[in-house]
């Protein structure tokens, strides 16, 4: 034992034990409590509380995360026990200090909901394992040994034995994989791909009509974040344009469909078809508007501009200016519902029309990516001035950008309109373009197999795990934080710059996206 | 090829800005002036008071986003990155001043009155000056770590990865601050001595103009701290390593600046700085809730890039004209106010359009943009 053990084990252990007293604070403990009590079988009504021994399983395995991460890489295993011991007894020791204020509130009936809001009698009487005073001592005595507990852990699985199993388990699956590949007929292997996707389109027909209206809904929330992010991507990904106001276009394409099918306040029945083209023609023409003057502008200074833009739109469709134009803050109501040959649509279709729309953007954009177009783009993006040099009409392939992706926006505004048969100023705040901009960069810039998972990942989760409702958001900030340390390439990173640092010319069967494929796989 | 070696080889086929900014300038040019012709001349809806009233209001406000701006340019000229979170730095300043006049509220002063006085109607002023201290300190705190847990980890990375670290970070403060302290708004502490409404009476036209007393303690300190920075950026040493920090980190690193440490304390200063404008918030506006910092801080950012991010003294313009812009804006154009939000955003996209680096900004190099 010396100094560095003590240092890293109370250093890691004051910051658990922070931790803890704030997940108290926001009465996460309950919520992760009632999870584990279902998980093993007892449902707890909406409203109570769960038992003492699921709190004390919750507790357990935090001392246990907090002993195993307060064990360093190197030194002997004494050291790292001592290390876990350590760790495990500061965050108890922190626990137990903010216990004794608790049970001082608890015994004095102090009432401080009116600051701390989660803060009620119940909760810190759980908390404290509903012993009063007897469980500062208990929470003391339970971290102390968990740490050790998850020191213990860490020191058996770090050990040479399991990384020496888990290498096998690596290796034989290798083997297997390898195994399979080789045995499969050469067709098989070449068409592999087109019967992955197969397969994938055979899904994505089943399912919308199985798995109910919620599910669909979720899904087609998904869906319109996938195509507002590759309308993103082909600003930000793919011409290097910071662009934080999608938003706007978004909501020319949802209010164009809006407005020429409500009966307020215009009274248009275009029908949805039409009027989901003009959405996106509007939202080309918001995209060469807004580009036009701004073309000189680079990096932040375009970023926060088009955030201006974004939010300029969004106040004046809340305004009184416009109310008579648009329907002011109360936003369009009873839009009308799409027909395809005569069906009406419900949510089923909504589904198979965002799939549709998705397959076609997805389309849509590998063509433009690995066109003329699409290699100035990401010259633009890597040298605007030698591009210009080289002959690319900088100014007009970033206008032609800023408007290809704003056609994205808008055709995802116009389903989203449509399907959620109501639009308003608040479906189009700077969040949307927050989010959108989050789905990109978390997925994978470039990469559409990554929007697609920042999309489920960012979108799609979030709504199923209702659970977590009060947490999500807060769950969601920190999970951001967390993926930009870890992971910042992106869930599902794109093949291209790999091959650039490999010394790609710049010739054209480098950009060939069958090549990029096979390569990145070896 | 051949053929064209001898004329210059012509970049660009067609500038459109070229044709597309003038246009666009005498388009907004032409509108405001129309409207200020009509609003001041011909209508001559407002007297000199009411004036006078916008004219204070956007100062008192504009001394709150210069300050929060210089947040974002310390950090933007040194880490190249938008510190989004900022204006939760704020908030958490905000909340920690009322926590303090909460508590001052509720300890009682023996001997003093009878009833016994509270301690923040004892002596308002050190309240007042305690809850500064006590906001700025825990700003200042929350800075130091959320640049030590968000940013620091991404050192190097792509200019996109702090941004959304920066992001996430300002979702997980608003809601951990939404989830401790509840959604509700709460009333921000109004001591006596400097009651919010209450100030001096200025007679203009025989009516009457009240300058606040919050107004003018908003103003006057946070010009003090605007000069307190400038003076020790340009004058002390921890200045100049940051100056050196924010124009070269390598080659400061080379001469012996401990780079980590300076960006620490860049973010601890524009931290404490933020904490003072959330005080100072709190106490001229009277209300606390999780999203008091997120307006202010988009409007913050915004004068910032007004005046030339990474520009000091350019922050503190910015901040001063987008407060003027925000409060005289409406009337002189004769516009709704609600839409004084369009008008401070049209105006800086106006500004961008002709000086794509902000005011007072330097041209920036490739790199650096």
């Amino acid at each position: 034992m010396n100094k560095e053990t003590i240092r890293t084990g109370s250093q890691k252990g004051l910051l658990f034990g922070i931790v803890m007293i704030f997940l108290v604070l926001i009465n996460f403990h309950i919520m992760a409590a009632t999870m584990i009590s279902k998980v093993l079988g007892t449902n707890v009504l909406r409203g109570a509380f769960p038992e003492v021994r699921f709190m004390i399983i919750f507790l357990v395995i935090f001392g246990m995360w907090a002993g195993w991460s307060a064990v360093r890489r190197e030194g002997s295993t004494t050291n790292k026990l001592f290390e876990g011991l350590i760790g495990g007894m500061t965050t108890g020791l922190v626990v137990a200090l903010f216990g004794l204020i608790l049970f001082f509130l608890l015994e004095t009936q102090t009432d401080v909901r009116r600051y701390l809001t989660a803060l009620s009698f119940a909760s810190i009487d759980i908390f404290l394992l509903g012993l009063r005073g007897m469980g500062i001592l208990t929470l003391f005595g339970l971290f102390t040994l968990t740490g050790v507990l998850g020191g213990a852990l860490a020191v058996g699985l770090r050990s040479q034995a399991v990384a020496n199993f888990i290498k096998k388990i690596k290796t034989s699956i290798r083997n297997l994989r390898q195994r399979i590949t080789d045995s499969l007929p050469d067709n098989v292997k070449k068409y592999g791909k087109y019967i992955f996707y197969l397969l994938l389109l055979v899904l994505l027909l089943l399912l919308p009509a199985r798995w109910g209206s919620y599910n669909n809904f979720v899904f087609g929330m998904v869906g319109i974040y996938v195509i507002l992010g590759i309308g993103l991507n082909i600003m930000l990904g793919l011409s290097g344009q910071f662009m934080i106001g999608i938003a706007a276009l978004f909501a020319m394409g949802a209010y164009s469909v809006a407005l020429l099918n409500s009966p307020f306040p215009h009274g248009l029945m275009w029908g949805f078809w039409p009027s989901l083209a003009v959405g996106v023609v509007m939202a080309v023409i918001g995209g060469l508007l807004l580009g036009l003057p701004i073309m000189r502008l680079r990096g932040d200074y375009l970023g926060i501009v088009t955030l201006g833009f974004g939010e300029i739109i969004r106040i004046l469709l809340n305004s009184d200016l416009l109310t008579d134009l648009t329907g002011g803050p109360r936003g369009i109501q009873n839009i009308q519902q799409p027909t395809f040959l005569g069906m009406p649509f419900n949510d089923v279709s909504y589904a198979y029309l965002i799939i549709i729309a998705m397959a076609v953007s997805i389309f849509l954009y590998y063509r433009i990516e690995n066109s003329r177009t699409g290699r100035a783009w990401l010259s633009i993006k890597e040298d605007a001035l030698v591009s210009q040099a080289t002959g690319v009409d900088v100014q007009k392939y970033k206008l032609l950008a800023l408007c290809v992706g704003a056609a994205f926006a808008g055709l995802a505004g116009g389903i989203f309109a449509a399907r959620n048969q109501f639009t308003g100023p608040n479906d189009h705040t700077l969040m949307v373009s927050i989010n959108v901009l989050s789905v990109v960069i978390v997925g994978g810039i470039n990469s559409i197999p990554g929007i697609i998972l920042g999309s489920f990942a960012l979108r799609g989760l979030p709504e199923l795990l209702r659970e977590l409702e009060t947490y999500r958001l807060l769950v969601f900030g920190a999970l951001l934080v967390f993926m930009m340390i870890v992971r910042p390439e992106g869930l599902w990173p794109a093949s291209r710059p790999d091959l650039e640092e490999k010394g790609n010319t710049g010739l054209k069967e480098d950009l060939d996206p069958e090549e990029n494929e096979g390569r990145s796989d070896d | 090829m051949d053929a064209n070696q001898s004329s210059p080889p012509k970049l660009t086929r067609r500038n459109y800005s070229k044709i597309i900014r003038p246009i666009f300038g005498i388009l907004v040019l032409g509108y405001i002036l129309w409207r200020l012709y009509l609003v001041l001349i011909v209508e001559q809806a407002y007297s000199a008071e009411v004036w006078v009233r916008l004219l204070i209001s956007g100062l008192i406000i504009g001394g709150v986003y210069a300050l929060i701006a210089i947040g974002y340019t310390l950090v933007y000229g040194i880490l190249f990155m938008i510190n989004f979170a900022h204006g939760e730095v704020m908030m958490i300043g905000t909340f920690a001043g009322y926590f303090l006049f909460e508590i001052t509220k509720g300890i009682n002063v023996a001997g003093a009155g009878n009833p016994p006085l509270s301690f923040s109607d004892a002596y308002p002023f050190l309240s007042v000056i305690l809850a500064f201290l006590v906001g700025m300190t825990v700003s200042a705190t929350a800075g130091y770590f959320l640049e030590k847990i968000a940013y620091r980890p991404l050192r190097g990375a792509p200019r996109l990865i702090p941004l959304i670290s920066a992001i996430g970070a300002s979702f997980f403060l608003q809601n951990a601050a939404q989830l401790l302290f509840s959604p509700q708004v709460r009333d921000y502490a109004n001591p006596q001595a400097i009651a919010r409404g209450s100030g001096w009476n200025l007679m203009i036209n025989e009516s009457r103009i009240v300058i606040t007393y919050t107004g003018v303690l908003t103003f006057v300190l946070s010009i003090l701290l605007m000069i307190g920075l400038y003076v020790m950026v340009q004058k002390t040493k921890l200045g100049k390593a940051m100056r050196a920090v924010a124009s070269d980190k390598k080659t400061a690193a080379l001469m012996g600046i401990d780079v980590d440490a300076i960006i620490s304390r860049t973010f601890i200063i524009s931290g404490a700085l933020a904490g003072a404008a959330g005080v100072m918030w709190g106490l001229h506006n009277g209300l606390v809730h999780f999203y008091v910092g997120f307006l202010p801080g988009i409007k913050a950012f915004t004068a910032a890039v007004l005046g030339g991010i990474g520009n000091i003294p350019g922050a503190m313009l910015g901040g001063m004209f987008l407060g003027l812009v925000e409060s005289l804006g409406p009337t002189a154009l004769g516009i709704s106010f609600q839409l004084k939000d369009v008008i401070a955003f049209l105006i800086m996209i106006v500004i961008l359009v002709f000086r794509p680096s902000g005011l007072l900004g330097e041209v920036l190099s490739e790199e650096k943009v």
